[in-house]
């Protein structure tokens, strides 16, 4: 056995295959390779591997350590279950796509230096954006682009980074960002968190994957941030400004959810809080913090994934992704809605579930690292989270009215991809240490304790309370006494116009910003140096040519063909040139 | 006695057009003139493979007096940047014959007799080592490409024609008088090395400088001279674009390495601020308009521009990596931008149009074509991988290390190289396939395609493995570096 199979060139070198394999050898084929890279990365030795010199650089394909293994482990896990979530699909495109993003994202946690980082980087967004497109309709090819051009320009931030990088420090090696934060690191920085979806750069995900294909929406939650997440652990751990950014991000999504109407979207806004904690985790960076960012990361794909399953399977089966259109499919739907609400349980950090020993471990991170201000906002998004992905999504999809849509289980494929992740949430809920043990620090941690588990389902109790009740104030039919929850009915009430006026405006503001400011300013100067050009450089040479023609026509006028005119003009030439020689002479 | 190895290159597709002037059935011209073009190219490697990577000397040079009361000689040899270009211009050379088979359907033998004698001539100057027969060679390119421009070009071919001849002429006006100074300043001999030996005072320096940069500013073109080349792209046939965005183009920049930066070192790197602050104009301003155009082909010729100023950026920010990311990006903007320019002409030859409001789901009606329209667009773009990140990347790195400001310019000019191929790409190949329903459309053939492949062949090898391109010019460039900074001092 070698020591090191590069699964990303399983994955890459294998999705050119797929095209000309037919039938179920190619669903055979496109489990196998996941499989593979499982392997690969189970066997696989620390060290470094794949040095070589491209244009005097020294650049290393591959670092394995334990921090690039764990991030590989849960990512070749995930693409298993998305492929086979996806097998039902008769077009090879997408496969061979979704191919190229997982073998991109794997190049990514294992690139050594930031030219391979930097290639799989782009090959990452190239490849999903095409998950994207292949929804095709006008919509969606709108949005891939968005999607494709944010992402390009964070790449030309990050490669600019790159460069000044490359100027002061001489290496071109991907490691831990030392001394002085300098306008190299930032704008690496600024590149990563990009990908990560911090806010104001997050309205790139939440506009694109809600019109992604269903199945390529599961491997875009799954590989796109999480790298961000690796590239920050590895190159940004313990930078201050990411607490912060953390903090936003994990309640931002959270009150940006409460909006959303679409499914996937809401779905969306969620991984934008949940990244948050795993951003305010490297910020801290303690051990225990980059632990838990880490396992939480882990944690995070698979019931994130699950969750978009969820979802995407009603929006095969009915065709629809409004909450206002959905209801009441848990009569023809059962199986869905249980193994949805595994991931909902995972998400919200039931105890039991994934989430619970990975969330805590980032909360209690930030208790021993006295930031009580972080914990509270942490907790608080944790109700939010609760609160959509765990009661108000699925009431509204699997129970709520019943709009008597017709509906059935989705393809078994699907269910039985939803099996994996669901069995893999509650795995690791239960039997946490398998999942600690490859942490890339020591683990001292223990996440069932007394305190833990009542605070947090205190939390998770009162929100459901509040559900509860919110739910029956919202219902006309009920009639209730105006008392206490006036309070929270106005506030609510207030909470909503705050989210829906110049939070949304500003959200749009932001989402917009190429159209309102950038194009306009773009084209307008773009016609400006048109014009220039038609009528300043050009008319100034054409001017030039004109007259040289007109001063050709007059000279013309001399030519009279009368020969005494021809001898006069000759005489009174060589009479000047006389002059001027006698006086240039003298 | 030695092959004269460069004279067969320079002049066996000179010798195909005397051939072609004699036949007189169209196809045994196309075939005549594509086994020469091929002939040619073998040649070329022949001389690539006996290159000596090692050395900045000249080699493979041949000398002949030719008027020797004026110190004119009859001089060839080739350095490591030259090599490269000799080589693109072969490899160009048959894939324009190719590009023009059924493109040109009228004069096809006076058409590939312009040809194959802009070919040769374009060889000659990337060879001359006497700067008279460079001029020769120089001034007389602008007669076959005229021709080219100006019989078998588009509608307003006449306008064009004229326009590229009096910008390039003026341009050349001047480069004469510098070509008449530096003769007698530099000891009344027209030898490129022995003038390069020289060492001219400062004054002196800066006029030529200045001489040389509007003839080679005009060709390159750096803005604000550049207002030719979108006419004389749009208008010429597509083997004009080819040479004139693959060969032509680079004629300005190597103009630049092969006579200001050794022969005017002080002048360079004094006035090195200003063609940078220049070359990051050209790269903004040349990708503003490529966004605003609706013209496929003018599209790519403004590209051309962006591009071209990242090339002279890199050579004048004066240091290892800027220079020879710019000769690296020289090559590969012939490769990419020939290509780009191929495909607009394989469409145009199925549509007759080339307003890209009139394409869309190109992809369902020729998934082949569209899929190297991809490879190509992405490689202009500059997408790791390709061929376009390695000198982009290169010429960065030097950008940021002369200047800060420079570089961050630069790096604006990559993002609106995204912007405006992939709006173009997304306008003409994805959406509903209503330019099927239009027009009759064929995937691309086995000619075509014998066009095509090579050149994507580049895009991957220099993209992915770019040491031996890289190891051809490296040692001339340490030179050239090194005669910079003796003599000009270090910046």
């Amino acid at each position: 056995m070698t020591d090191f199979v590069h699964p990303a060139l399983l994955f890459i070198l294998g999705a050119p295959l797929i095209p000309l394999l037919k039938g179920t050898i190619r669903k055979a084929y496109v489990l196998l390779i996941p499989l593979l890279a499982i392997l690969a990365v189970l066997t696989m030795q620390p060290g470094s591997y794949g040095a070589a010199q491209f244009i005097g650089q020294e650049i290393l394909i591959a670092k394995v350590d334990k921090l690039s293994i764990v991030f590989a482990t849960v990512f070749t896990i995930m693409a298993l279950i998305g492929m086979v979530y996806a097998l039902h699909l008769t077009r090879a495109g997408q496969h061979v796509a979704a191919f190229v993003y997982v073998g991109s994202a794997l190049g990514v946690v294992f690139a050594g230096d930031y030219l391979t980082l930097f290639l799989f980087w782009e090959g990452m967004a190239f490849a999903s954006a095409y998950l994207v497109f292949a929804q095709r309709g006008e919509q969606a090819i709108r949005a891939g682009f968005r999607y494709l051009m944010v992402h390009i320009t964070g790449g030309v931030v990050l490669l600019g980074g790159i460069m000044l990088h490359a100027v002061a420090t001489g290496s071109l090696l991907f490691g831990p960002i030392e001394g002085e934060m300098g306008v190299a690191a930032y704008l690496i920085l600024a590149g990563f968190i990009l990908n990560a979806a911090v806010p104001p750069l997050n309205a790139w995900l939440t506009d694109a994957y809600p019109e992604a294909t269903v199945t390529g929406a599961v491997f875009m939650s799954a590989f796109t941030t999480k790298t961000a997440v690796y590239v920050l652990a590895r190159a940004f751990p313990g930078t201050e400004l990411l607490v912060w950014l953390g903090t936003v991000m994990a309640l931002y999504g959270v009150i940006y959810a409460v909006l959303e109407n679409d499914c996937r979207r809401l779905l969306a806004y969620h991984i934008v809080s949940q990244v948050g904690y795993m951003v305010v985790g490297i910020g801290i960076g303690t051990e225990m913090a980059v632990n838990g960012a880490t396992s939480h990361a882990f944690a995070h794909i698979l019931y994130k994934g699950l969750l978009f399953m969820g979802a995407g399977a009603v929006i095969h089966v009915t065709g629809r992704r409004k909450l206002t259109e959905l209801g009441g499919l848990y009569r023809t739907m059962p199986v869905t809605v249980a193994l949805y609400m595994v991931g909902a349980f995972a998400i919200s950090a039931f105890p039991f579930f994934s989430g619970f020993v990975t969330k805590s471990m980032v909360v209690a991170a930030a208790e021993q690292d006295h930031r009580a201000l972080v914990v509270l906002a942490l907790t608080m998004a944790s109700s939010g989270t609760f609160l959509h992905t765990g009661l108000k999504l699925p009431y509204y999809m699997f129970f709520g009215v019943d709009r008597g849509l017709e509906a059935r289980e989705p393809p078994r494929n699907m269910l039985v991809a939803m099996a994996m992740a669901a069995v893999l949430c509650i795995a690791i809920g239960v039997f946490p240490q398998p999942l600690y043990a490859l942490l890339p620090h020591p683990v001292d941690f223990e996440p069932y304790t007394g305190v833990h588990v009542t605070e947090s389902l205190g939390v998770l109790m009162f929100t459901a309370l509040g559900f509860v009740v919110f739910l029956r104030a919202l219902d006309p039919e009920n009639t209730i006494s105006i008392d206490t929850d006036w309070f929270y009915r106005k506030g609510a009430r207030y909470f909503m116009w705050l989210a829906e006026k110049p939070l949304a405006r500003y959200e749009k503001a932001v989402s917009d910003v190429s159209e309102t400011v950038a194009l306009p300013f773009l084209h307008g100067t773009a016609r400006a140096g048109l014009q220039i050009d038609l009528n300043g450089v050009d008319a100034a040479v054409n001017g030039v040519a004109r007259s040289i023609l007109r001063g050709g026509g007059a000279l013309r006028r001399l030519q009279t063909g009368v020969v005494t005119h021809y001898a006069l003009a000759m005489i009174v030439g060589v009479i000047a040139a006389t002059l001027v020689f006698a006086v240039a002479w003298r | 006695m030695q092959l004269p190895l460069l004279s067969l290159i320079v002049f066996t597709p000179a010798a195909g057009a005397a051939v072609v002037m004699f036949l007189r059935n169209d196809n045994a011209v196309r075939w005549t003139a594509l086994a020469f073009t091929v002939l040619d190219f073998t040649l070329c490697i022949a001389m690539l493979t006996g290159f000596d990577t090692t050395t900045y000397e000249m080699q493979f040079t041949e000398t002949h007096p030719w008027v020797p009361a004026l110190g004119i000689t009859y001089a060839l040899g080739v350095d490591g940047i030259s090599a490269l270009f000799v080589f693109l211009t072969a490899l160009l050379g048959w894939i324009c014959v190719l590009a023009s088979w059924v493109a040109i359907d009228r004069k096809v033998k006076e058409f590939m007799v312009s040809l194959l004698v802009m070919q040769a001539l374009m060889l000659g100057v990337f060879c001359a080592l006497d700067l008279f027969l460079f001029y020769v060679f120089w001034e007389a390119m602008l007669i076959p490409m005229y021709l080219i421009i100006g019989v078998w070009g588009g509608d307003g071919r006449v306008y064009a024609a004229f326009k590229f001849f009096l910008f390039t002429l003026a341009g050349s006006l001047v480069f004469l008088i510098g070509v008449i100074v530096l003769y007698f300043h530099g000891g009344q001999t027209f030898d490129i090395p022995a003038l390069t030996a020289q060492h001219l005072p400062f004054p002196v320096q800066s006029w030529l400088f200045f001489a040389f940069l509007i003839a080679f500013a005009v060709k390159v073109p750096m803005v604000p001279l550049h207002t030719w080349l979108p006419d004389a792209h749009v208008q010429a046939p597509t083997a004009g674009s080819i040479i004139l965005a693959g060969v032509l183009l680079k004629m300005g920049a190597y103009g630049f390495l092969r006579f200001s930066l050794p022969m005017l070192p002080e002048a360079s790197v004094h006035y090195s601020t200003l063609m940078q602050a220049l070359s990051a104009l050209a790269i903004v301003y040349g990708g503003l308009l490529a966004l605003a155009q609706d013209d496929l082909k003018k599209l790519v010729a403004y590209s051309s521009i962006s591009h071209m100023g990242l090339v002279t950026l890199g050579i004048f920010t004066l240091n290892l990596r800027g220079l020879e990311g710019g000769i690296l990006q020289m090559f590969n903007h012939g490769v990419t931008t020939g290509a780009l320019f191929l495909f607009v002409g394989l469409i145009y030859e199925r549509t007759h149009t080339r307003s890209i409001a009139d394409y869309g789901g190109l992809m369902k009606v020729a998934p082949v074509y569209t899929a190297f329209l991809a490879l190509f667009a992405l490689s202009s773009m500059a997408l790791p991988g390709t061929n376009s990140f390695v000198g982009e990347l290169l010429v960065l790195s030097g950008a940021f290390a002369a200047s800060l400001a420079i570089g961050s310019v630069a790096v604006m000019g990559a993002l609106l190289g995204a912007a405006y191929l992939l709006g173009m790409y997304g306008k003409v190949a994805l959406g509903p396939a209503s330019v099927g329903l239009r027009f009759k459309i064929r995937d691309v053939d086995a000619r075509e395609m014998a066009a095509i492949l090579p050149l994507a062949i580049f895009v991957l090898w220099v993209g992915l493995y770019p040491k031996p391109f890289l190891a051809i010019i490296d040692a001339s460039v340490k030179h050239l570096l090194a005669q910079v900074h003796d003599k000009g001092g270090a910046r």
